[in-house]
């Protein structure tokens, strides 16, 4: 072979080579790459179904009609029945501004679209103009109502659920906005500081404050050997770093249940060093922190800091719901449905029914438990314990005539100076039918004055209403 | 005879099958008052098609299957253009009817006239007034300035160049020892291809200074007797390369866009990102012909002609087409490498390259696997320049494919 020749082989080699890289980059994309970047709101296609296709309503649990879609002549426009009372949940679709919340998560749905295949186009052609399906939200629309209209206007987030089958009552962020009028506030919801396109309930990051301290007791009772006995000084000092009692006050010689009811800061932090920063870092996976929760809309993961270079200022600060804990107010309602439910977290759930334009049922979401944070026996010992605290402790803003209720209040510090108000509980005690979980979020109050007595309004509505 | 004309292991009457089976799609989607029209069409396609196989078997003696190939390549075109617009569709049945003329008449031609390889000058020269008719009357489609208008038909010299710039390469190494008075014959010519890829360039014309530069090294990889000027020319290449992306805007846009697309998507990715949701949308096996959206992609039926084709008959067809690409590269080495003729050999080398860079620049650039530059997909996209500039070279190298050597001692004698 001459040298001509051989070096044409070798061009051709190449040749070989680039085509063949192609080859597999095409295949490449079309396995790995494809699927992700479909969904673009700059993806035009994914707009031809919407004008096609009459997208589904939005119904809340008892069929009332929280968002449809009208045909005009030349297009199809979304109403929003109840303006910004459901901008977090339901959100928005615009061509614009692509989706967000429910229409979001359930566009396919909502559009009918399943895997597209062939067939199917074909009868699109043919039969253009179809329906989408119809969600039925497990939200009360009443409930919602009075939740937000409760909060006054004050920042925050409350989550209302049934502790037993994960079934959301209720779930509010303020402040909100308008989906209807959203493209003309456009500029002005994204400029105003207080983030109204936040879902607090979902992706808002609060310290728990004094809250956490049920997540804590579960720690201490579930290690029999940890002392429960402890003389309250008012104050408690780890490593020089000294944290203060609620106005210094000093509790005496107390056990467990007296320290929860007063809500016992120096109790707590030796308590949580005494079960150790792994033990309580695993209770805490246990109750969906440091754990991704599943659930309809995008969920912010709760922190506990547990790493290994943890100081014991750190692990005392964790344990009463300080330091680097940071939860969202949705696994707060579903730490107070934990303890209802004997120790079984339930997945909360959003979404209901999807129901076919004629009305027959497509999909049920079903209950689901996703953590067995503790066992019942101890389950039940704390919730004992939070009954105490809505009768005599901290949460008597809270209790409710003939009906038990337990709960647990906190008031949590934070960058802003102003601290939060937190309230979890849920009633009646002896049968869970609702949990709750309320912030105020900087309110500088303190939970059992502010949030208590709106989980108590709440929570008489909601078991009055729902049967 | 008979026999033969139905039996599928005949390569022709396959096309014709696939031919009738694409008709039939198409009709299947065509609105009703182009019915008529979109079968005769069809028909005469079909017929056209058929009878130019039958032609070239029984004139030449070379190579059969790169006709096969591109006219299996010409119909998917013609079919997606024409699912696209079925008027345009149209217009390309008639370019490439008129480009299969072209085919026999540059095959005749070429085969004819003997002196192809003493012309060194006059491809040089006229590459270069064609360049600076451009430049002078040339008008701006696409965001490159390579146009020539003649009242409504448009006509892209650069088409045209192509073919000049493989003889003149081919011809100068043929010739090298009449050239090589002081061996340093190789830099002339270096300088002469950078005057080529500067014009291009000032037409901004990227994609094709990158198709001519590629063609220019393999030929010089293959034949410069100075092995230096080869790394010389890459060097070159390489600053040059640096260099334009920090001082022209263009250059930068098409990395900026091949690197992050996204960031782009409205205004200057858009393109690109269209033509990625359109293959995304295809899958392997495409929504079917009609059924997608490629005509969301701007430009579509020229250089984007190959994501319309993947979204509607799956990137198993474009696969298939790299390869019947790839098939055809490799068809016309082996013509170069059986080629006793010199001149013929480096032109069908040429060509083969150019039609595998080609391909590959354009390819490579809607699916993002290297930056975009413009340029189209031979025998596919819609165009009369591109159709007859292709069918040029593909009737060089049917010629180049026949035994030349054994005619020329005839002529001798």
């Amino acid at each position: 072979m001459n040298k001509e020749v051989k070096r044409m082989a070798r061009v051709l080699i190449a040749m070989c080579l680039l085509f063949v890289s192609l080859i597999v980059y095409l295949s490449y994309f079309q396995v790995f790459t494809a699927p992700n970047i479909k969904d673009n709101s700059f993806n035009k296609r994914l707009w031809i179904d919407e004008e096609n296709i009459l997208r589904g309503m939005i119904l809340d649990r008892n069929g009332k009609t929280l968002a449809y879609s009208e045909k005009t002549e030349d297009s199809t426009i979304r109403h929003y029945n109840y303006g910004s009372l459901y901008s977090h949940i339901i959100g928005y679709s615009y061509r614009d501004y692509g989706k967000s919340g429910l229409e979001l998560t359930y566009n396919n749905e909502l559009l009918n679209l399943k895997e597209s295949t062939t067939l199917k186009e074909i009868s699109k052609i043919i039969k253009p103009d179809g329906e989408g399906n119809n969600i039925k939200l497990t939200l009360d629309h009443e409930l919602q109502e009075i939740a937000r209209n409760s909060l006054k206007g004050k920042k925050g987030s409350i989550v209302v659920m049934n502790p037993q089958n994960g079934e959301i009552y209720a779930m509010i962020s303020q402040p909100d906005f308008d989906p209807n009028t959203m493209k003309q506030n456009w500029q002005s919801i994204v400029e105003n500081p207080d983030s109204p396109f936040l879902n607090r309930a979902t992706s808002g990051l609060y310290a728990p404050g004094s809250t956490f301290k049920v997540v804590t007791a579960v720690a201490g009772l579930e290690n029999p050997n940890v002392s429960k006995s402890y003389d309250c000084k008012g104050s408690f000092t780890v490593e020089g770093y000294t944290l203060e009692d609620y106005g210094g006050k000093a509790h005496g010689k107390i056990g467990l249940e007296e320290a929860l009811v007063k809500s016992c800061n120096s109790y707590f932090a030796q308590l949580g060093l005494q079960v150790g920063r792994q033990e309580l870092g695993g209770v805490c996976e246990r109750f969906m922190m440091n754990k991704d929760i599943p659930f309809d809309l995008p969920v912010k993961t709760s922190k506990f800091a547990h790493g290994e270079e943890l100081k014991k200022t750190d692990i005392a600060a964790s344990s009463i719901g300080q330091g680097k804990t940071l939860v969202t107010p949705l696994n707060m309602a579903m730490v107070a449905s934990a303890i209802a439910n004997e120790g079984n977290m339930v997945k909360p759930i959003l979404v209901k029914e999807i129901l076919s334009p004629k009305g027959h049922l497509i999909r049920l979401n079903d209950t689901e438990t996703i953590s067995q944070v503790t066992d019942p026996l101890i389950a039940n010992q704390v919730k004992n314990m939070m009954v105490e605290v809505v009768k005599r402790g901290t949460g008597t803003n809270a209790s409710i005539g003939n009906i038990r209720v337990a709960g647990k209040t906190g008031t949590a510090e934070n960058p802003t100076g102003k601290s939060h108000a937190w309230f979890i509980g849920f009633a009646p005690a002896d049968e869970p039918k609702i949990a709750i979980s309320v912030i105020l979020e900087s309110d500088g109050t303190t939970g059992g004055k502010t949030a208590a007595p709106i989980a108590r309004q709440i929570m008489i509505e909601g078991l009055n209403r729902i049967k | 005879m008979f026999k033969k004309l139905i039996s599928y292991r005949v390569p022709r009457n396959l096309l014709v099958l696939i031919d009738i089976i694409a008709l039939l799609l198409l009709f299947a989607h065509s609105t009703d008052e182009l019915d008529k029209f979109t079968l005769i069409t069809g028909i005469v396609l079909i017929f056209i098609i058929y009878v130019s196989n039958f032609i070239l078997l029984k004139i030449s003696s070379g190579d059969h299957y790169i006709f096969l190939i591109v006219t299996m390549l010409l119909k998917l075109g013609i079919i997606m253009i024409y699912r696209l617009n079925p008027k345009l569709g149209a217009r390309q049945v008639v370019w490439v009817s008129g480009g299969i003329l072209i085919f026999f008449i540059s095959y005749i031609i070429v085969k004819k006239f003997k002196k192809w390889d003493r012309l060194t000058l006059f491809y040089g020269l006229g590459s270069v007034a064609l360049f600076l008719i451009t430049l002078v009357f040339g008008k701006t489609i696409g965001g490159a300035r390579n146009w020539i208008k003649f009242g409504s038909f448009g006509f892209q010299p650069s088409e045209i160049i192509k073919i000049a710039f493989i003889f003149f390469i081919a011809s100068f190494y043929t010739n090298e020892k009449k050239f090589d008075k002081n061996g340093k014959s190789g830099y002339r010519l270096l300088i002469a291809v950078y005057v080529f890829i500067g014009f291009l360039f000032l037409q901004k014309d990227l994609g094709g200074a990158l198709l001519f530069y590629l063609i220019f090294l393999v030929i010089q990889y293959v034949y410069e007797k100075d092995r230096k000027l080869i790394l010389y020319n890459i060097l070159l290449a390489s600053i040059g390369a640096i260099v334009s992306y920090f001082l022209f805007d263009h250059v930068k846009i098409r990395v900026e866009t091949w690197i992050d697309p996204w960031r782009y998507v409205d205004n200057k990715g858009y393109q690109i990102t269209q033509s990625l949701f359109a293959i995304a949308n295809g899958g392997f096996f495409g929504t079917g012909i009609g059924l997608g959206h490629p005509d969301f992609i701007p430009e579509v039926h020229t250089d984007f002609i190959f994501p319309a084709i993947c979204e509607e008959m799956g990137i198993f067809t474009g696969i298939a087409i790299m390869m019947l690409f790839l098939i055809l590269v490799y068809r016309g080495f082996k013509i170069a490498f059986s080629q006793s003729d010199k001149f013929f050999r480096i032109v069908a080398f040429g060509i083969s390259v150019m039609f595998g860079f080609q391909t590959f620049i354009i390819f490579g650039g809607v699916i993002k696997m290297i930056p975009l530059t413009g340029i189209t997909v031979p025998f596919i996209s819609y165009g009369g320049s591109s159709m007859i500039s292709s069918f040029i070279a593909l009737g060089i190298l049917q010629v180049a494919s026949e035994e030349l050597h054994v005619e020329e001692v005839e002529e001798h004698e």
